[in-house]
C-alpha cells in the first residue's frame, strides 16, 4: 500500500525541524500564552496590575498570531538567510524567543 | 482572596542564576512541587520570571502539603462497615 510520507517526497528540508518537534514547540508556546492569561485574569478579578504582565501582553504575539518562521527559526546575523533553526537557541525549551529585531 | 496555585514542572537546572533564585523565593524546591501564594503584582511578576517552568491556576483557598498530597490519592476500592454500636457511640 503507498502511504505519502515525507520521506518518500525528498525528506525534510535541510534544517528544518521534524512535525513532532514543531508540535511540541506550539504546545509550550501555548502553554506559556495560558500562564499570562491567568495571572492576568486573576489580577483584574482583584482590581490589580502587573507591569510585567501588561508588558509581555504589549511587546509579545501569541501563539496563533506567530508566523511559522518566528515559531520555529530565528533571527541570526551570521546566516546566510538570516536565519537558524529555533533548537540552536541554547535551553530553547525553556525561553521564551517571539519576536525578530526591529527591521528583521 | 483568591490564591495563585503554582506548579513546578520543568527544572531551572543550567538557566541564569535568577530563575533558581525566583522560584526558592517563591518556595519551589523540586519539580511537581506545589505552593500558593496570594494574588499580587508583586507574586505576579515572579511568577513572569519563570513562566516557562510552571504551571497556573487561581483558586480560592490555599492547601496544605498533606491536602495536595491527599488529591492524588486513589480511591481503595472498598470501605469499612461498622456495628451500630459503634456509630452510636461516634455520635
Amino acid at each position: 500500500m503507498f502511504k505519502s510520507t515525507q520521506a518518500l517526497f525528498g525528506g525534510r528540508p535541510r534544517g528544518a525541524s521534524p512535525p513532532p518537534q514543531k508540535a511540541r514547540q506550539r504546545k509550550r508556546l501555548r502553554s506559556v500564552d495560558r500562564v499570562v492569561d491567568t495571572v492576568s485574569a486573576a489580577l483584574e478579578r482583584n482590581g490589580q496590575t502587573s507591569k510585567a504582565v501588561n508588558r509581555w501582553f504589549a511587546e509579545m504575539p501569541r501563539e496563533e498570531e506567530m508566523l511559522p518562521k518566528d515559531k520555529y527559526t530565528l533571527f541570526d546575523k551570521k546566516e546566510k538567510s538570516y536565519r537558524k533553526s529555533i533548537h540552536k537557541l541554547p535551553k530553547w525549551t525553556r525561553v521564551s524567543q517571539r519576536v525578530n529585531p526591529p527591521g528583521f | 482572596m483568591s490564591y495563585f496555585r503554582i506548579t513546578l514542572l520543568r527544572s531551572a537546572i543550567g538557566l541564569p542564576r535568577r530563575s533558581t533564585d525566583v522560584l526558592k523565593a517563591l518556595g519551589l524546591k523540586k519539580r511537581m512541587a506545589t505552593v500558593f501564594h496570594r494574588v499580587s503584582p508583586s507574586v505576579a511578576g515572579q511568577i513572569m520570571k519563570v513562566k516557562e517552568l510552571v504551571q497556573v491556576e487561581e483558586c480560592q483557598y490555599s492547601l496544605t502539603k498533606q491536602e495536595v498530597h491527599l488529591e492524588r490519592k486513589p480511591d481503595p476500592g472498598y470501605y469499612t462497615e461498622k456495628s451500630i454500636s459503634d456509630q452510636r457511640n461516634e455520635l
